[in-house]
């Protein structure tokens, strides 16, 4: 059984190993949260990844605030005896991310999903065919734009 | 020899369900291959939007085929935590009967999909008639063989008496010397262990690397199991025994699904005979509160992972479903390289694919 | 004249082989339904699959050579029928000469490469793989085969069927002498057959339909009564061989006795095939040289010790 983790002994680990200090974010039941932003978001996982002696990417929750329509928030959902999350907020106009599939291979699928459905560019990773969406699809990030006028 | 690429799928007689792979092969050695999905994706998270809470579970239930209870369950689970109320114990019970119902039913299934893939058809042909007999309660509990409508939020819609409890109990023993057989023919039958010993092994590294989770992880040694660890109600009062394996190879995880049904049968009838009394529904009033929820739960193919935000309205404002079978589809291409040809159907029949779920 | 053609359309030839190829595929797929607790399909299935089969559109990949994708099917069968006519039924047989067996062992062996060369010219991925491993499945179990066949020749002092079984009279059935022979005589006809757990050239699940992927229609209804054909002759080989001692006087008991020998061989074989999951091509190759082969060899030592 995999012992979980205490929120206290993260946010120690990630400040001293990769430097930064992280804000907890509550808003979410059921998983701890902190907020970080991207260019600490590289460093931060090497950590998690190298602390812990089990953690997987659960997912990568992306979604789009109906009160901040020019940011997207992405998640990612990690799991390691209990569940925590990295909360990055992006500016709509040029939402970028270092892509984590260095690190963790598995992030591959949950990447091309996110760029897909809301079209965040990954940086740092290889031009792939669309994962979910038809080939010849060409009206844009599903989840943007149009939310308001079919929801 | 010349390397070819052999298209398999999306229409190929290997694959139940629509995937597209392509295997890079040379004579009878795999070199590698590609993935490529969405042949099924019809946009669940997002038709979630645009339906109120209580459609949604109908919605939902058709995410999977095989494991369609547990995804309501979740999602129920994740509405009932942002509204603050908690469900009656006897509820709790018939979820997870239910739950534990679809495992068995789930691993039966695999089980017989990865005899056809071998060529033992004999196999294939015994499993799924036992499996029959768990379809047959389901149909009998909830009136659904495959979507069975179980849930609502605030609880399930039907009860269980004491006559179908005893039915139940007498299948589920009937089950139990059936499932006895089968894993003698796993573990003794020599074609079967020539062709899954030994074949694709996945050390625990790959595993942590690529998130695999549910019956493939704990074939290789990682000891998680969202029902123990995640210990949503019920099994938070329940005894789950964890089958793990340190091979990691095909045969591991063909011993720990045949060991997790044996467990599975065991709950069924401890749920059964624990089962408290009371009512089975609570009142669940339309409109949500504001909030954000993850909840885990452990499908058949491991870890359920379902993300709930709510805007204080009477649809959900964002729903993800991030199901087990995506994370083990990312480790295939890793897998079909270095391996035999004919090994290919034992090594995607080891991820126990269910597209439908990872496409949604 | 009208004798000959007798034989060579209606019995022991065409007609007679057709019916009991389509029995035996009838007999098998019962017995096998019945290991997998299934009902199994009515008697009139095969011939009605038959029938389907030729009445379908006949399809073939746009460059497929068309000639050669009908020849082929059509110059297995008639080596299939023309072995069956040298193979004894019941004891009776219109055409022995001395040296029957190596004709019929040849012929038994032309749809193999017939398969092979059908994969190969259809044209496509899984064709070409399922002739290629054909080919490599018949080099695996031909030779075990043909060493437990010579087997009742050494110890019958000859190359007919109906002299070796003559020898039989005499000195009793070859399965008392050469058990192990039969059982790898049996392994190779399984084999010969594509049967499972030999099946690899057309396993489903990897090579979708192996050498025939692309073949449909009449062409593929051809086929299909190559295999059952090359069934019953092997099996009427196998019998003739081993079991062939009966002397009966009376006509009738000696049909019975052969049909029920047939039966129980249909019996082994559809069990067989219920029982054994799938080898690799590589173990198939490995069980085939490492184990087939010396035991054939051991049983052929002791038959030449025991002629001397």
């Amino acid at each position: 059984m995999v012992t979980p983790i205490k929120l206290e002994d993260l946010c120690a680990e990630i400040k001293t190993n990769a430097g930064c200090q992280c804000e907890v974010y509550d808003g979410v039941h059921g998983d701890h949260t902190l907020s970080i932003t991207p260019d600490q978001l590289k460093p931060v996982i090497d950590v998690i990844f190298k602390t812990f002696d089990y953690c997987h990417l659960s997912a990568i929750t992306v979604q789009q605030r109906k009160n901040q329509p020019d940011e997207i928030e992405v998640f990612y959902n990690f799991w390691s005896g209990s569940g925590f999350s990295l909360l990055l907020r992006l500016p709509m106009k040029s939402a970028k991310l270092p892509s984590i599939i260095s690190t963790i291979p598995g992030a591959d699928f949950y990447e091309r999903e996110a760029a897909e459905m809301f079209g965040i560019e990954f940086t740092g990773r290889d031009e792939t065919p669309p994962l979910l969406l038809p080939d010849e699809w060409d009206q844009g990030p599903p989840f943007i734009g149009e939310k308001e006028k079919n929801g | 020899m010349d390397k070819i690429s052999i298209p398999i799928g999306p229409q190929h007689p290997l694959l139940k369900e629509p995937l597209s792979m392509m295997v890079d092969i040379s004579g009878e050695k795999v070199l590698g291959g590609s993935l490529r999905l969405g042949y099924v994706h019809r946009g669940i998270e997002r038709l979630a939007q645009q339906r109120t809470y209580v459609q949604n579970i109908h919605l939902i239930e058709r995410i999977c085929g095989i494991c369609s209870h547990v995804h309501t369950t979740t999602y129920c689970y994740a509405v009932e935590a942002l509204l603050g109320i908690e469900i009656p114990p006897r509820a709790q019970y018939i979820r997870a009967l239910m739950c534990e119902l679809e495992r068995i039913h789930s691993h039966l299934l695999w089980l017989g999909i990865l005899a056809k893939h071998i060529g033992l058809d004999t196999i294939f042909m015994h499993t799924w008639h036992d499996r029959e007999m768990v379809l047959d309660i389901m149909e009998e509990v909830s009136g659904g063989r495959i979507s069975h409508a179980a849930n609502q939020i605030g609880g399930v819609r039907f009860d269980l008496d004491e006559e179908k409890g005893e039915m139940i109990r007498k299948i589920l023993i009937k089950l139990h010397s059936q499932v006895e057989g089968l894993l003698d023919v796993i573990e003794s039958e020599p074609a079967a262990i020539a062709r899954t010993k030994g074949v694709a092994p996945i050390s625990p590294d790959l595993i942590k690397a690529y998130g695999v989770v549910g019956p493939i992880a704990r074939a290789s040694g990682v000891d998680v199991d969202m029902r123990r660890d995640a210990s949503l109600p019920p099994y938070d009062q329940l005894e789950v025994k964890v089958i793990t394996h340190s091979d990691g190879d095909a045969w591991a995880r063909t011993f720990v699904r045949v060991e997790e049904t044996r467990v599975s049968l065991n709950l069924c009838e401890t749920i059964i005979r624990e089962m408290p009394r009371g009512d089975v529904v609570v009142h669940a009033p339309r409109r949500v509160p504001e909030g954000e929820v993850i909840i885990r739960s452990e499908a058949p193919r491991g870890e359920l992972f379902y993300y709930l935000r709510s805007d204080g309205s009477d649809k959900p404002a964002r729903l993800k479903v991030r199901t087990p079978t995506l994370a083990a589809l990312s480790l295939l291409p890793v897998q079909l390289s270095e391996i035999n040809v004919a090994d290919i159907p034992v090594v995607l029949a080891g991820v126990d694919l269910c597209i439908a779920c990872a496409d949604r | 004249m009208f004798r000959s053609l007798f034989h060579l359309l209606v019995f022991p030839g065409f007609l007679f082989l057709v019916i009991s190829g389509l029995t035996f595929e009838w007999l098998d797929r019962k017995f096998l339904a019945r290991f997998q607790r299934r009902v199994g399909p009515p008697w009139y299935q095969p011939l009605a699959d038959l029938i389907k089969l030729f009445s379908k559109e006949d399809l073939l990949p746009k460059n497929a050579n068309d000639f050669l994708a009908t020849l082929l099917p059509l110059i297995s069968l008639s080596s299939v029928l023309t072995a069956g006519l040298y193979v004894p039924i019941a004891g009776y047989t219109p055409f022995s000469f001395e040296g029957d067996l190596i004709v019929i062992i040849f012929l038994m062996s032309v749809p193999t490469l017939a398969y092979y060369l059908a994969g190969i010219i259809s044209l496509g991925i899984y064709s070409v793989l399922g002739g290629g491993r054909s080919l490599l499945q018949f080099f695996s179990y031909e030779v075990p085969l043909l060493i437990a066949l010579s087997g009742p020749a050494i110890l019958g002092r000859s190359w007919s069927v109906s002299t070796i079984m003559e020898t039989q009279g005499r000195l009793g059935p070859f399965i008392i002498f050469q058990p192990l022979g039969f059982v790898l005589a049996v392994v190779g006809l399984i084999g010969k057959l594509k049967r499972d757990p030999f099946d690899i050239p057309k396993a489903t699940s990897e090579v979708v339909g192996g050498s025939l992927t692309e073949f449909s229609g009449a062409k593929l209804g051809f086929w299909n009564l190559v295999m059952d054909i090359q069934a019953v002759v092997g099996i009427f080989l196998l019998i003739d061989l081993y079991f062939g001692w009966i002397k009966m006087s009376h006509p009738i008991l000696a049909i019975a006795i052969f049909v029920i020998e047939c039966l129980i061989l249909i019996l082994v074989l559809s069990g067989t095939s219920a029982i054994f999951a799938r080898l690799r091509i590589d173990q198939l190759a490995g069980l085939g040289w490492r184990i087939l082969v010396p035991l054939a060899l051991l049983q052929i030592g002791f038959v030449i010790l025991m002629g001397v």
